[in-house]
């Protein structure tokens, strides 16, 4: 992994990159974009290259996982794969009841092969009932959901200024976006962003 | 002073529309999705490329009141299908209506960017699947462009 | 004894005509009627009327509780309606856990722990009505009744109960974090989407973050892009992003 670094760090600093010019893309400028969102999958219908559900068994580099339609994927984590966890975290941090979504490649033997796997990712919109200590009380649908500050993670986003770690400013009975990391079979998650729209 | 119908007329009728995209859960998921349910048109899942829109009917207007923040959306009923573009990539997906959301009035004024390129207010709310088709669902919110698909 | 019995008629006709008159002349409650659990019992095209006859009956029952002739009946009655509005929020509670209750207020409120209280404790209050007591109502105890009601009243919280929260967020800062050196990775992911050099690689995305290492006042963050590797650089510092750097390394 250290000699990985050092390689990527060198190729980005070495050559004096600042952006990627449009014509250095090539053939893999918008048009090849567009080529990757035609419409493959129906409108409304449930995309074969994504999963949803719950972990239930881990084997090797493979996920089994529950679908909330009763449905069982197997989705396999490639070295390519990027794991999420109230931020980016190594594939050992997956455990057996996480809650699941994936988007990837779907294999000719049903396997998912994943490009990128969110966990227990959550992003709900609500009212603050109550500020107790590091801890959002937020009003989501009628349901109480405890949102926990995770010190040097959670960060508040007000429109386009710069995002800060510092919370402070939110209020009692403002409406916020939290996106955050489910503490599973309960109903509390911790804040990786609040959004305010002041 | 409960009006029933947008008098103005709405910006996506003739054109493309900008504002910001998130995503919400739906259907009998896993975490806080299950009071979200199957949605308004019933037929919500997280892991189907559907969307929410703020003018499916007078009752959902009557919650998300775009004409608050100052503009007026199309009457589009479930089922109705619209293309969202990620305006930093270009990357677009296909989606179909399923529930009622979001709750625009409450975030009137709220800007997302990407370089320099900039979009105001919330228009849609696109479910798991979609919205990882054109953006990383820990982005959480991103600039858009909506037009009928 | 004396008096209790006799202050229950004031407390509760209180609510009644409280109850009763928002349901009249309140628009709000009216335009709302439709996402209440009361839509989902009678039908949403029958939401409206519903509302505006249990209004006549509340205000109706307040009427007779207030009225001089004493009766056993009153509080009968007044029990009657409490335990019928028992029933309701059950049914509230089982069959659309997050409809709004549509009772007092216009705000919506699905039924919690406080509304069946409180609705216990109106059925209470009726039923020590019953005896119809000729005493004169003792008034301390009608106040401490009515401040512990309208204080389990979900809809009076924007008054009262959300200004004490906000005070008290204030006064406790319960949010506040000591200075740190650390910048956290949302922020340097947020100076990141406003860069120029994102902009140029995000149509090549298609993971999320894979790797993030700090380095020279610097923050490495590297995504997956088809075949190959982005790499971006983003600084710790400042808030510059036309300072982000990238490149696409081979596989």
């Amino acid at each position: 992994m250290t000699s990985r670094r050092d390689m990527l760090k060198s190729a980005l600093l070495g050559g004096g990159a600042t952006v990627v010019a449009a014509t250095a893309l090539g053939s893999l400028g918008p048009e090849a974009a567009f080529a990757r969102s035609a419409p493959d999958v129906e409108p409304g219908a449930p995309d074969p290259n994504f999963a949803e559900g719950r972990i239930r068994s881990i084997k090797d580099n493979t996920l089994l996982v529950l679908g909330s339609n009763m449905v069982f994927h197997s989705i396999k984590i490639v070295d390519g794969t990027s794991l999420w966890k109230l931020g980016p975290v190594p594939f050992d941090e997956a455990k057996p009841g996480d809650g699941l979504y994936a988007r990837g490649v779907r294999m000719p033997d049903g396997v998912l092969a994943a490009e990128s796997v969110w966990l227990n990712i959550v992003n709900i919109k609500g009212h603050i009932k109550n500020i107790t200590d590091k801890t959002l009380h937020l009003d989501h649908n009628g349901q109480e959901v405890l949102c926990h500050v995770v010190a040097g993670k959670s960060v508040a986003v007000h429109s386009e200024s710069p995002p800060t770690a510092d919370l402070s400013m939110l209020r009692v009975a403002q409406h916020v976006q939290i996106l955050g990391a489910w503490r599973p079979d309960t109903n509390e998650v911790d804040i990786a962003t609040v959004f305010s729209p002041h | 002073m409960a009006r029933t119908q947008p008098p103005d007329t709405p910006i996506d009728l003739y054109a493309a529309v900008r504002g910001e995209v998130s995503w919400f859960c739906c259907g009998t998921a896993w975490g806080p999705c299950s009071t979200t349910g199957k949605g308004a048109c019933g037929t919500c899942n997280s892991g189907s490329l559907q969307h929410a829109w703020p003018n499916t009917s007078d009752a959902c207007w009557a919650i998300t009141h775009p004409d608050t923040c100052g503009f007026n959306l199309s009457r589009r009923t479930c089922g109705f299908q619209h293309r969202t573009t990620n305006l930093c990539s270009g990357v677009s997906v296909v989606t179909s209506i399923a529930d009622c959301g979001p709750q625009t009035d409450l975030f009137c004024g709220e800007r997302s960017c990407c370089g320099s390129t900039c979009a105001t207010d919330r228009i849609i709310d696109l479910t798991p699947a979609a919205y990882s088709k054109i953006a990383s669902l820990s982005t959480g919110l991103r600039p858009c462009s909506i037009d009928t698909a | 004894m004396h008096g209790i019995a006799a202050t229950q008629p004031y407390v509760i006709a209180l609510f009644l005509v409280w109850a009763g008159l928002m349901k009249l002349f309140s628009r709000r409650m009216r335009a709302r009627a439709g996402q209440t659990a009361l839509a989902r019992l009678v039908g949403a095209a029958r939401a409206v009327p519903a509302l505006r006859l249990v209004g006549l009956l509340e205000l109706a029952v307040a009427a007779a509780l207030l009225a001089p002739p004493l009766s056993p009946w009153e509080g009968v009655t007044a029990a009657l309606l409490s335990a019928g509005f028992l029933a309701y929020l059950t049914y509230s509670y089982v069959a659309a856990p997050t409809a709004s209750c549509g009772c007092l207020g216009a705000h919506s409120r699905p039924v919690d722990l406080r509304a069946f209280t409180r609705a216990g404790l109106l059925l209470a209050a009726s039923l020590l009505a019953i005896p119809a007591d000729p005493h004169a109502p003792l008034v301390m105890l009608g106040l401490a009744e009515a401040v512990a009601l309208l204080a389990l009243s979900a809809e009076l919280d924007r008054h009262w109960l959300t200004p004490l929260r906000q005070l008290l967020v204030r006064l406790r800062r319960p949010l506040a974090v000591p200075p740190s050196e650390h910048v956290p990775l949302g922020t340097s992911l947020h100076l990141l989407y406003r860069s120029p050099a994102y902009c140029s690689a995000s149509a090549q995305l298609t993971s999320d973050v894979q790797d993030t290492w700090d380095e020279d006042g610097l923050r490495f963050v590297v995504y997956g892009a088809r075949e190959r590797t982005a790499v971006f650089a983003v600084p710790l510092t400042g808030n510059d992003p036309s300072a982000v750097l990238v490149t696409l390394v081979g596989s």
